[in-house]
């Protein structure tokens, strides 16, 4: 019998990672990690430098390929797919150094975003008559940044390049999204406040978020849960409050954040 | 020198610059997107001239209208860019886009000298003429100075269109906004999803189009023989490097530079016409090593 007729049956994670095996020479950065993801909430990610974190994300989203282990989006397995496939699927990511086209303006990059993933249907209509125009200039709204939508992104604060490309990554319409450091970069006096416009945006348009972070400041007050990285693997799980006054953690973690 | 022979430099200057124009745009297009020198495209010049006159000697020896060469044309520069180029990209370059520059070079120049010989294979080596789309539209006197309406009028209109026209292309539509994102960083433009190959296939098969469409276009002007695809590739490289790689706009300034710069040495210092635009090319690199339209700042990554 089918699994998806039972109705007492639990619906697939959202995301989930079974055995994950990567080496890079001799270092091990993803050994053995299994992990699920639920949808609906905001899990940060912290640990050491070099813990796996950072492959942990390429590995999600298919930038990396394990070499063992399989990642399941709500069931079906997309280790194999290359990363264009995967974000159509729902999977999109932030890199630490936003990506954004740099000659383009705010807008525009937004644009470019939804026609790619609208596919190309009319590919000789001018970028700015697409009809997804309105609803990119209400994601510049959930980021704060309609006032610089026709400037171009060279122009633009890191705090405002960090916020549009969430926006693009927002206009790809995903399910889930994985950051790498949301903040880094971002004056220090500014990282509540783009992070506080950053999570009002993921939770008005729906989409769980995994994010690695450095900062045990915005971990507290932004996170809903913590996964702790330690030599490839997690290490422990839980709510803020657990994870940051672990014995463990503030040894091994936030020891060496403060050194 | 008098008004006849200045105005008739000039028309030939022009005339010659809209065809290398033509053949430079596709050169510098897939520089520019893909930063892959392509000095196959030469070859795709010579092909699209080959094939219009074939196809044009075969509808006329069927006894239909001479004007149906100017369709010819187009259809002989498309089948050259999806039947030669379409297969280039992909089973060849798609391959060596994270190699050495040289590697890169190597391999079109391969497949310049295997195209070179596919020529000779097909159409042997005596030349080809094939002048009805010039008779076709006849002389026009302008200050006193006869010349074709071919040379002069269509071939420097399909080269603005075609400079216009692919600016428009780049800059407004959805899929030039793609071409354009992918140029400027193909990570992030995978990263929100763009198919990335699709993209670099796509813009080498329009790159190709236009070198079968300059062939195309200069072969009711010029015989058709072995070689003229080497001389293309040199000249279309002097003014795409004159412009500086990746420049459009530059291409076609530099084209009308290097066309005029030759027409007019053919009447004053006929000697020493072939090597104008050579000269020129060095000129301008040696006070702007970057082209006169390059931007000498390093591309991110």
């Amino acid at each position: 019998m089918n699994a998806m007729n039972r109705p007492d049956a639990a619906p697939p994670p959202l995301l989930e990672t079974r055995d994950l095996l990567i080496k890079f020479g001799g270092v091990t950065a993803a050994d053995h990690v299994s992990m699920q993801i639920e949808a609906g909430k905001n899990l940060a990610i912290i640990g050491p430098n070099g813990a796996g974190k950072t492959t942990f994300l390429n590995i999600c989203t298919g930038w990396l390929k394990p070499h063992k282990g399989k990642v399941f989006l709500e069931g079906e397995d997309i280790t194999p797919l290359p990363p264009r496939k995967i974000v159509r699927r729902g999977v999109a990511r932030a890199f630490q150094i936003p990506q954004l086209f740099t000659e383009h303006t705010a807008l525009e990059n937004l644009l470019i975003s939804a026609a790619a993933r609208e596919g190309l249907r009319n590919p000789l209509q001018n970028l700015h008559n697409i009809s997804q125009r309105d609803e990119m200039m209400h994601l510049l709204d959930l980021v704060h940044c309609t006032d610089v939508a026709d400037r171009v992104v060279v122009e633009l604060s890191e705090g405002q390049r960090k916020l549009i490309d969430i926006a693009v990554a927002l206009a790809l319409k995903p399910r889930l999204l994985l950051m790498d450091e949301p903040t880094s970069g971002v004056a220090s006096s500014q990282k509540h406040e783009v992070m506080e416009i950053l999570v009002g945006a993921l939770a008005e348009a729906g989409v769980t978020s995994v994010f690695v972070e450095h900062d045990m400041g915005i971990v507290e007050r932004h996170a809903d849960e913590v996964a702790v990285w330690n030599a490839g693997n997690v290490q422990l799980r839980g709510t803020p409050r657990e994870i940051l006054e672990h014995p463990d953690v503030i040894r091994d973690v936030i020891g060496e954040e403060v050194a | 020198m008098d008004l006849t022979i200045f105005l008739l430099a000039l028309f030939d200057g022009i005339s010659y610059a809209a065809l290398v124009f033509i053949v430079a745009l596709g050169l510098t297009l897939i520089f520019g997107v893909m930063r892959i020198l392509n000095v196959a495209h030469g070859s795709l010049y010579a092909i699209g001239a080959y094939a219009t006159v074939s196809l044009t000697g075969f509808v006329l020896s069927l006894g239909l209208a001479p004007v149906l060469s100017f369709p010819l044309m187009l259809i002989s520069a498309v089948l050259v860019g999806v039947l030669l180029g379409g297969p280039i990209e992909w089973l060849l370059l798609r391959r060596i886009y994270d190699k050495p520059e040289v590697l890169q070079l190597l391999v079109t120049f391969a497949v310049f000298m295997i195209l070179e010989d596919v020529q000779r294979l097909v159409w042997g080596t005596q030349p080809y003429f094939q002048a009805s789309a010039l008779q076709a539209l006849g002389n026009v006197t302008l200050f006193g100075v006869t010349y074709t309406v071919y040379q002069l009028i269509l071939l420097s209109v399909v080269a603005m269109g075609l400079l216009f026209g692919l600016r428009f292309f780049l800059r407004h539509t959805v899929i030039g906004k793609l071409i354009l994102a992918t140029t400027e960083d193909r990570e992030a433009a995978q990263s929100i999803g763009i198919d990335a190959d699709r993209v670099f296939l796509f813009t080498f098969i329009v790159g190709a189009v236009l070198a079968g469409l300059g062939g195309a276009l200069a072969s009711p002007t010029t015989s058709i023989l072995p070689g003229m695809g080497a001389d293309m590739i040199v000249l279309s490289f002097a003014v795409v490097a004159t412009a500086g790689l990746g420049q459009i706009e530059g291409a076609a300034v530099a084209a009308l530079l290097i066309g005029l710069g030759r027409s007019f040495a053919i009447y004053v210092w006929p000697e020493v016409a072939v090597l104008v635009p050579y000269l020129i090319m060095v000129l301008v690199l040696l006070v702007r090593p970057q082209g006169l339209f390059g931007t000498s700042v390093a591309r991110k990554i």
